[in-house]
């Protein structure tokens, strides 16, 4: 008798246990314990793409660092929880997007997405996550759709300044400083050049009839030379280049080879980095590419004004500790780094019982300083607001050098003055 | 065909459809929706094992049908409001209506003069895609009506493959079939025997297209996504590939061709990484991996080893096993 | 008219890199009657050789030049030994299929291997232009066009004046009775399919040089214009070749020069495809071959 009592006291406490455990369970999130937070996201790390493959790896270094450190409350991670940070290869084919994305919600129930990389392969997943609740954080694209579209898609948000907001820039430095010069555009015929062409006649404004030819190519020609003679045939003064890398490299070698250099070369940003302007020095020459102008968020790595700051001490530190054959002044590296500064930051502020919900309120109520990006930049969003990253800083390069330099002040891409 | 000899094949297609209908209770969600994307590469490889393991045509422009189809179903479904599923039929047969009309050209060709033609096709079709962005999106891509879970995906494809199976194995078994076998030995003794080579041959392209354009209208179904690089012409190798791999003229050697195509190209990535592994410190960046160099070996070894791929393999497993039986029963 | 001879002046630049490509297509289907998809890739190979003895030992060009030549054909010989010969007897759609292999293998062992970056070749092939009166003739284009008449010159010779020439030509049009002899054909062959590997690596090259900046796919576009100027000048006629390369270079020159709405940049392939395609149909033995007859 006392046995059988017993065996059921024991039963009904296991059965008590139980509950009370799977309904706790139940309330907390996917992705969610007391002690961690598993995050996920895509990139292409094989295929032609692949040359983007530092970016979850430095985002690996930030939070290998976050995981390692006691923080302010004394914690190490993330208010005591350590991130789990699960990225896999979709070698920028939104079909292997598709079904990495969903490994990573339904089997390896992440929290949520960050950092996802790609215009189509991000484009592909949005409406899955969107239609499950599954925060799409900080997307690695310019694309400025993945930002204006945020009343239909409220779980996707992008974080650098989209392509549009750098046209802007461009467009709105000409108006002011270059009223009357006429402009040749070459442009990359794709989504990616027409976005970035549009932001330069919307930050042209009334002067956007100072564009005088727009020259297109396919991003799968070889050679550019048509498009290069003929806006030298239109004696502009200003060239702005908008293209991915390679035929970026090309114009330059073309106009050299052309014999073509207007007084002012704009080129964007994501062609412009350290690496592709020495390739372009290679076969063009320093005198086409001194002085060409492009934006810049993100500190620059080999710029020794920024070798004191604590960001940039903390990145290079963190990168001989945790990844030593790894080449820290490639920027992608930094990039990353600087976006897990922001993944941190929002996984904190969903507060001591994260929610999914409570993720977004922080993603969509942003507002700090980000100690990798050029000092003075905030990043900032609101309900209307759904890009984070909205100024950048003119630079300029300096083929003697072979380095770019800040000019100017900082300036807005999109939102008031 | 004696009943004996279908037997086998009859025995295994229905070991195959009991093993398709029972494994969603075994799978995950995640795992069901890859098992879709075999079942998508099972109709295209289906169709190609129709013109080039059967017909003897080379193609390796495949993809470029599976382009056609996930467009017109893309568009209709987007556009035009028709139901995404209901736009099937009508994507295949646009799809086969273009490879039947590719096949009045290419009865010109011969062997690797056809396959040269077939390479420019998907070329044509993704810059035409590209092109005509108002219709299509454009290079950047356009998104489907709906999103599919994994399970759904399953039960969308699988159903309509193995229609696409019996579709096949009808049109194969019967006088076309035996056509196709003609042609595929000797052209000249097919036409002496009475076979009407240009209608046969365009048939083919025909018929093997269309099976191309329903496996695109679903790949595109199930990501819920299309946009032209997605049918580079990787994707036409790697089909020809899997079929070869499986082995040419055996539509069970399919199922291991899809099988190759799916997990191949998802997994590769990761064998490379284990060779370097060793290597380096687990945060350095990985070399990029490159999926192609794993297929194209793999490609290479079954040329060697077994011309007549898997289904090669299988056979003669099957043949000696038999062999072994009837002795045994002959003693 | 300046723009004219311009146009014309790059147009056979780009030609010359096609021709080259196609005389090592013509070059091994006259010897093993196989077409060599992974021709172009082959030559992408060669050229990531080049590139890494040149930036990471700090070869100077020319040497490197020679040296990945050289590399190129053993490549080419050895690619012949080991992969086609034996799947010859195993019939042509085996052959075809391995030479996919062999694409697809090249091509992604290239990309791990260097990694799919934008790299830069530095060589002396890049030029400016020289001024001629009005007309501005770009020097890139007439180095091209040079490299490749000395390499067809080179070749003839070789074929015609030369004992290994003749030997090789024998092999080519009746092993049978080249064995019977003395020819050692199988080394004929393998020697022929050296020779190409040769004529791919230069056609790589020029085309690293003449793109100003590559990746591992740079070769994809340059084969399939090789493709259809083999084609076009006839599959088995070696001066077809550069006459249907050079030919192509020109034509799509002029086409998107003085087409610019019709013919954008995006539709230069596609024409070109077209142009394959018409011949293959109603002239498949092209510009200069002979026509075959089947009789039964």
């Amino acid at each position: 008798m006392r046995m059988k009592f017993g065996l059921l006291a024991a039963a009904l406490a296991v059965a008590a246990i139980t509950c009370v455990t799977a309904l706790a369970g139940a309330q907390a999130p996917p992705g969610v314990t007391k002690t961690k937070f598993v995050i996920g996201g895509t990139f292409p790390l094989s295929g032609a793409a692949s040359s983007y493959a530092p970016i979850p790896v430095g985002m690996k270094v930030y939070f290998t660092h976050i995981n390692a450190r006691r923080g302010a409350d004394k914690k190490r991670g993330v208010a005591g929880r350590q991130i789990v940070w699960k990225y896999y290869d979709d070698g920028y084919n939104p079909a292997n997007t598709a079904q990495q994305t969903r490994k990573l919600v339904e089997e390896d129930k992440v929290f949520a997405l960050f950092g996802g990389l790609g215009t189509e392969p991000q484009q592909a997943v949005v409406d899955y996550l969107n239609q499950r609740k599954v925060p799409q954080l900080f997307v690695s694209t310019g694309a400025t759709e993945f930002g204006a579209n945020f009343r239909s898609k409220p779980y996707t948000i992008g974080w650098q300044p989209d392509y549009f907001a750098e046209g802007t820039i461009y467009g709105k430095y000409a108006a002011t400083n270059w009223p009357t010069k006429k402009i040749g555009v070459i442009f990359q015929n794709d989504d990616y050049g027409k976005n970035y062409l549009e932001g330069l006649k919307n930050g042209l404004g009334s002067k956007a009839s100072n564009i005088v030819t727009e020259q297109g190519f396919a991003v799968t020609d070889t050679s550019v030379a048509a498009q290069v003679s003929r806006i030298k045939a239109a004696n502009v003064d200003v060239i702005a280049i908008f293209a991915t890398p390679t035929p970026t490299i090309r114009t330059y070698a073309t106009m050299k080879a052309l014999k073509f250099k207007p007084e002012q070369v704009i080129v964007n940003s994501v062609s412009a980095t350290d690496t592709f302007m020495k390739l372009a020095l290679a076969n063009a020459d320093a005198a086409t590419l001194d002085g060409s102008i492009s934006t810049s968020y993100l500190m620059d790595v080999q710029d020794p004004k920024y070798a004191n700051s604590a960001g940039m001490k903390l990145f290079k530190a963190q990168m001989a500790k945790w990844a030593p054959n790894a080449d820290a002044n490639n920027e992608l590296f930094l990039y990353g780094f600087a976006k897990a500064y922001d993944v941190v930051k929002v996984l904190a502020l969903a507060g001591k019982n994260p929610t999914r919900g409570r993720l977004l309120y922080a993603a969509r109520h942003m507002n700090w300083k980000n100690p990798f990006t050029i000092p003075g930049i905030t990043v900032k969003t609101s309900p209307t607001d759904p890009f984070p990253i909205s100024q950048l800083k003119l630079i300029r390069f300096n083929s003697s050098t072979v380095r770019w330099a800040e000019f100017g002040s900082l300036l807005l891409g999109r939102g008031g003055t | 065909m004696t009943a004996r000899r279908l037997v086998p094949g009859v025995v295994a297609t229905l070991l195959a459809a009991a093993a398709v209908c029972v494994l969603p209770y075994f799978l995950s969600d995640t795992h069901e929706y890859r098992f879709a994307f075999v079942a998508t590469f099972f109709i295209a490889a289906l169709g190609l094992q129709i013109l080039t393991g059967y017909a003897g045509q080379i193609s390796l422009g495949h993809g470029g049908f599976m382009l056609v189809g996930a467009y017109v179903t893309t568009i209709l479904s987007v556009d035009h409001g028709w139901n995404d599923l209901s736009t099937i039929p009508l994507a295949g047969l646009f799809a086969g209506v273009l490879g039947f009309l590719f096949g009045f050209p290419a009865l010109r060709l011969r062997g690797v003069y056809l396959a040269l033609a077939t390479f420019a096709i998907p070329i044509a079709l993704i810059a035409l895609a590209k092109k005509y962005s108002d219709f299509t999106g454009g290079g950047g891509g356009k998104p489907l009506t709906r999103v599919l879970t994994g399970h759904e995906a399953y039960v969308t494809t699988w159903p309509i493959a193995g229609g696409m199976f019996v579709l096949g194995w009808l049109l194969l078994s019967g006088k076309l079939g035996r056509a196709f076998r003609t042609i595929r030995e000797s052209e000249i003794a097919a036409v002496s025997s009475g076979i009407n080579l240009a209608l046969t041959k365009t048939l083919a392209f025909g018929i093997s297209a269309f099976f191309a354009g329903v496996a695109g209208s679903l790949y595109a179904i199930i990501i819920g996504f299309v946009n032209p690089d997605t049918f580079q012409i990787e994707l036409s190798l790697l089909l020809l590939i899997g079929v070869v791999v499986g082995g040419l003229g055996s539509l069970v050697g399919v199922v291991v061709g899809a099988l190759f195509i799916e997990y191949v190209r998802l997994y590769a990535p990761e064998i490379l990484s284990w060779v370097e592994a060793p290597f380096g410190s687990p945060l350095d960046p990985k070399r990029a991996g490159a999926p192609a160099a794993v297929y194209g070996l793999i490609l290479l070894v079954v040329l060697f080893i077994s011309p007549s791929g898997a289904a090669g393999l299988l056979r003669n497993a099957y043949k000696s096993l038999a062999r072994r039986a009837y002795t045994l029963r002959r003693t | 008219m300046a723009e004219f001879i311009q146009q014309v002046v790059a147009g056979l630049g780009d030609g010359a890199i096609y021709a080259s490509l196609a005389l090592a297509l013509v070059l091994i289907y006259r010897a093993t009657h196989v077409i060599n998809f992974a021709q172009g890739e082959m030559g992408m190979f060669s050229t990531y050789i080049a590139w890494a003895l040149i930036t990471h030992h700090g070869w100077s060009f020319w040497p490197t030049f020679v040296f990945t030549l050289g590399i190129s054909f053993l490549g080419g010989f050895g690619i012949h030994q080991a992969v086609i010969r034996p799947l010859q007897r195993a019939g042509e759609l085996t052959v075809v299929m391995a030479t996919i292999a062999l694409l697809v293998m090249l091509s992604g062992l290239a990309s791990w291997i260097w990694q799919p970056d934008e790299k830069v070749l530095d060589s002396p092939l890049v030029g400016g232009t020289w001024s001629v009166g009005t007309v501005a003739i770009p020097q890139q284009a007439v180095y091209d066009l040079l490299v490749v008449l000395g390499c067809v010159v080179v070749l003839w010779a070789l074929f015609n004046f030369t004992k290994l020439g003749l030997a090789l030509r024998a092999s080519a049009v009746n092993p049978a009775a080249s064995r019977l002899l003395g020819v050692r054909v199988p080394w004929m062959l393998s020697i022929g399919w050296g020779f190409a590997a040769v004529l791919s690596a230069i056609a790589g090259l020029l085309a690293a040089s003449a793109q100003f900046v590559f990746t591992p796919t740079f070769m994809q576009v340059v084969i399939i214009y090789a493709f259809a100027a083999a084609v076009l000048g006839g599959i088995e006629s070696p001066v077809g070749a550069v006459i249907g390369g050079l030919t192509l270079g020109v034509t799509i020159n002029l086409l998107g020069t003085y087409l610019p709405g019709q013919i954008t940049p995006d539709m230069r392939l596609p024409v070109a495809l077209a142009i394959l395609l018409l011949v293959l149909v109603f002239r498949p033995s092209g510009l200069l071959g002979r026509t075959l007859v089947r009789r039964v």
